[in-house]
């Protein structure tokens, strides 16, 4: 067998051999016994006969011996069935009517020797033998030797051994049905244990895939005491993959924020030789932009892309826009726009925070930087997704080109200066939720970013 | 104008102060988060720029600190973490702007600059007092429309006095505001150089209040 068979097939192959062998060694075992209760009976039978035979049997004076009254009682009134019964003197031999002439060769059968008779019995048993009778009929013997007033007497009584083996056969079928059916309700019982007890597998296999879908973020504990070390190491693991994840997070974090430091060094310094009039700074100063903005994307990206399927994070939308509304308000304080937001209570979208604050957060800046005077953001509720439609009031880009700058594939560096890169970042981040993000023109003329995404609280199809 | 600037890193540190210091701004560094907490609690600074990771304290715990104990000094944050996350928290924690790493130098002195004005309550880039006005935004002083020569030193009493005008500066503030923590009063003495200015914009422009310390007026002296 393979060893990655299945586990029901092993267990119930193994079941199966075991009771198969169980089973034929039982009906051996019942079979010999019934052997010999029957042989007991048809012995018992024969011996009562035989001793009928030695108590009747007189001997005449020259050695004659003759029957005192009839002993051809039934069985061994019918000819030719095999119970027969014959009485040999010296001189002369007595038979059973069944017999007829047909004489057993008894002296020819490999009689066993006679056993020691045991000093306090009076006459030993009689011997059994088997062998064929007249007519090549199979017959179990019973056969006494002994003296009567002196002379030596042998008293041959026989059954046939279809007497025997009749019942025994008919027992034994009867045995094997019901041991058949033994067998098979046992097999039966088997595979349903089988059966029930894989089921806390079957189980397993779908809270494992609850915690693959994002469901869940462990594997409940409450298993069967043998799943229970591997649910607790799998949990383990999940728990070192989570921390794996967030330190590599980390390190990129740290890398790119490692790197902005000296970057930021070096465009002021940039910025300070181009006023001592070293003319390539302007478009060192744009190289520097430009590493920025690389680092920026990647490390948005390495935050992205630990996001695999739905999650189990919710986000309430309220206080996470008046959040940053307010800190947009002290950005753009300087230009007094207002700051409107609709959003129902209670409601939450099924987000990191995090990433529900790059996705809006990045949003509702570019509004701010468009906006003349307002910005509004609405919300409503729809049956698997929250809306949130973000307006501002001035005509900045047309929603085309908001769309081309959004288009998949679109190089970061072909984003266009002053219009917030991050954009490409929260297209990618809406994409990853399975949210949707649509531009058209506000009422007021300026931009309305319409973005969708999964309602907390749903749970997502697959 | 003054600027506590706290920057772990030396030479993005030094750059800054450079640069701020070409537009007439005194500028002390410190360069972890205990000293900028202690400098900030200590000395009058009319705004402060925080770096968030810095060794010792970190930004938002000494920012929250002088939130605790009711400092209203503006503060910019200057980070490298630009997440809205980090954002919302520094807000949260008290800041009034935020700038990330890398970031344009002339943008950090507009800003500075707005944050100053808007914190002495002036809502529009443009202040005037009498014959003097001022862009709060490019920090060009104007004397009847034409531009007015002023050094560093000038500026610096000239703007503090402009952003509280017809209020009395105390002369103690003043002193605080215009010189750089390692630089002494005794070359250039405040009078001397409010002596100086008032040849430049007006004998009756900048009141002496005794005792206490410098006007600032549109109106004319009797």
């Amino acid at each position: 067998m393979k060893a990655d068979a299945s586990l029901g097939r092993r267990l119930l192959l193994g079941a199966s051999v075991f009771i198969v062998v169980a089973l034929v060694v039982a009906t051996i075992v019942i079979g010999f016994v019934l052997h010999r209760f029957v042989q007991g009976q048809i012995d018992q039978r024969l011996d009562t006969q035989v001793a009928f035979l030695a108590s009747t049997v007189k001997v005449a004076p020259a050695g004659e011996i003759a029957l005192d009254g009839s002993a051809d009682g039934p069985p061994f009134d019918r000819p030719g069935r095999g119970w027969y019964w014959q009485v040999s003197g010296p001189r002369n031999m007595l038979r059973s009517r069944a017999l007829g002439d047909d004489v057993p060769d008894v002296s020819g059968l490999p009689l066993p020797p006679p056993p020691p008779p045991p000093p306090h019995r009076t006459a030993p048993p009689p011997r059994p033998a088997d062998g064929p009778g007249p007519g090549g009929q199979a017959l179990h013997y019973r056969i006494l030797r002994l003296a009567i007033d002196g002379m030596p007497v042998e008293i041959v009584v026989t059954a046939p051994r279809a007497a025997v083996l009749g019942p025994l056969r008919e027992a034994m079928t009867t045995l094997g049905l019901s041991l058949l059916v033994l067998g098979a309700a046992l097999l039966l019982a088997i595979l349903l244990q089988v059966r029930l007890g894989l089921r806390p597998l079957d189980r397993l296999r779908g809270a494992i895939a609850e915690v693959r879908a994002g469901r869940r973020a462990t594997v409940p504990d409450e298993q069967p005491a043998e799943v229970r070390p591997l649910v607790s190491e799998l949990n383990e693991l999940l728990k070192q993959n989570a921390a794996n994840l967030e330190r590599a997070r980390a390190h990129v974090a740290n890398l790119a924020h490692g790197l902005k430091t000296p970057l930021a060094t070096l465009g002021v310094a940039l910025s300070a030789g181009g006023r001592d009039g070293y003319r390539y700074s302007a478009k060192l100063a744009d190289l520097v932009d430009l590493m920025e903005r690389r680092i920026r994307h990647h490390l948005g990206r390495a935050r992205a892309a630990a996001l695999a399927g739905p999650t189990r994070a919710q986000t309430p939308l309220a206080p996470a826009i008046a959040d940053l509304g307010a800190v947009l308000g002290k950005v753009h304080a300087g230009r007094g726009i207002a700051f409107e937001a609709d959003i129902p209570a209670g409601l939450a979208v099924a987000c990191e925070p995090q990433d529900f604050d790059e996705i809006a957060g990045n949003l509702l800046d570019n509004a701010f930087k468009w906006s003349a005077t307002a910005v509004t953001a609405r919300a409503v509720a729809e049956a698997r997704w929250v809306l949130l439609q973000i307006e501002d009031d001035e005509p900045g880009l047309s929603p085309e080109q908001v769309a081309h700058l959004l288009k998949p594939g679109q190089r970061l560096d072909e984003t266009a200066p002053g219009f917030g890169f991050g954009l490409s970042i929260t297209r990618e981040l809406v994409d990853l939720y399975g949210g949707s993000l649509d531009f058209a023109s506000a009422a007021g003329g300026g931009l309305r970013v319409s973005l969708r995404l999964p309602k907390a609280g749903v749970e997502p199809t697959p | 104008m003054k600027v506590l600037l706290v920057e772990d890193d030396a030479p993005l540190a030094e750059l800054i102060a450079r640069a701020l210091r070409a537009e007439n701004f005194a500028v002390d560094i410190a360069a972890d988060g205990l000293d900028g907490q202690h400098m900030g609690d200590t000395e009058a600074y009319d705004v402060a720029v925080l770096d968030l990771g810095l060794p010792k304290v970190p930004g938002a715990t000494v920012l929250r600190a002088w939130r605790k104990a009711g400092r209203q000094l503006p503060v910019l944050i200057l980070t490298a973490r630009d997440g809205w996350t980090e954002k919302v928290d520094g807000f949260k924690a008290g800041a009034d702007d935020y700038l990330t790493k890398p970031f344009r130098v002339e943008e950090l002195i507009m800003r500075l600059r707005a944050l100053v004005r808007r914190s002495t309550g002036h809502a529009t880039p443009r202040i005037v007092c009498g014959a003097v006005s001022f862009d709060a935004q490019t920090g060009v002083f104007e004397l009847d429309g034409l531009p007015l020569r002023l050094t560093a030193l000038e500026w610096r009493v000239l703007e503090c006095l402009m952003l509280r005008k017809e209020v009395v500066v105390e002369r103690g503030d003043l002193t605080e505001k215009v010189y750089q923590g390692d630089v002494g009063t005794d070359s250039n003495s405040l009078e001397v150089i409010v002596a100086r200015l008032r040849r430049k914009i007006g004998r009756d422009a900048i009141e002496t209040v005794r005792g206490r310390g410098y006007r600032l007026t549109a109106a004319v002296a009797p």
